[in-house]
């Protein structure tokens, strides 16, 4: 078997959601639900080619595309940054998620491919960090004002 | 200039992009952004003084989309300045870029 290559990298997270897979995505696809959970601010276009960019703390902005769109049971997005960071620039690596119904619930796995191995931890605590948000929010909790909004938190919590 | 100003902020290039090829909704303008109704307002009202973007009613709905001619000063702009040989290079960046993203969805 041909190892992984060692220019890209997968990153992969499962978690189960308290809400039905049309409440979770929408999550993903509207700007004032999104930004609950992640994001000082986004602009969400959810058609193959249309805008996908999102600010997750306010510090840098995050530019990509949706590729494909299958409501509500898939979404792929690229993703990049919008100033140089973390070894990612726009249009480099690329997101896909998608949803399960389970019971009540929603099976949400998430892949983050193509990213660059320095770039994987990153993204990992990123995705590490937000996504257990996006489960309280889409299951009308409140996960309270994002610590990763002070810079110094997510700096120390990154080790950057 | 009125123009280059209104395309200078990143948001109203944002609507621009949003209105590429179709004609939406002021409403489904304003719901692709998570800031407030008025400021995408404010920001249509500029793309429209600066003939960006055209506006028509149906019944209670404000329907936008791409002004042409308000495009073509900017592209007239671009054309005058860009010399011969980087539109060659810009045509050749733009087919590349077009294949990539055709063969985006694809390749894993």
């Amino acid at each position: 078997m041909p190892a992984p290559s060692e220019t890209e990298q997968v990153f992969e997270y499962e978690i189960r959601i308290a809400a039905s897979a049309e409440t979770v995505f929408e999550h993903f696809t509207d700007p004032a639900k999104m930004v609950r959970w992640m994001g000082t601010e986004a602009t969400l276009d959810p058609r193959p080619g249309g805008i996908c960019r999102i600010n997750p703390a306010g510090h840098a902005a995050m530019s990509g595309r949706f590729v494909e769109v299958e409501r509500p049971r898939r979404l792929v997005f690229t993703w990049g940054w919008e100033i140089e960071l973390l070894a990612t620039p726009p249009q480099s690596t690329i997101v896909e998620v998608s949803l399960t119904p389970d019971g009540e619930g929603t099976v949400l796995r998430l892949a983050h491919r193509r990213l660059k191995p320095d770039a994987v931890r990153y993204h990992r605590a990123g995705w590490e960090h937000y996504l257990p948000r996006l489960a309280l929010v889409a299951a009308g909790e409140d996960p309270g004002t994002d610590p990763w909004r002070d810079l110094p938190v997510v700096t120390k919590e990154l080790g950057i | 200039m009125e123009v280059f100003e209104a395309v200078a902020q990143p948001k109203r290039r944002e609507i621009l992009r949003l209105l590429a090829g179709r004609e939406l909704g002021a409403t489904e303008v304003a719901s692709r952004f998570a800031v407030t109704q008025p400021a995408i307002s404010q920001h249509l009202k500029v793309l429209k003084r600066a003939g960006l973007i055209n506006e028509r009613r149906e019944g209670t709905r404000r329907l936008l989309s791409l002004r042409p001619e308000g495009l073509l000063e900017l592209n007239e702009f671009l054309a005058e300045i860009m010399p011969a040989s980087l539109g060659a290079l810009k045509r050749a960046a733009e087919k590349e870029e077009s294949a990539n993203r055709g063969a985006g969805a694809k390749r894993n």
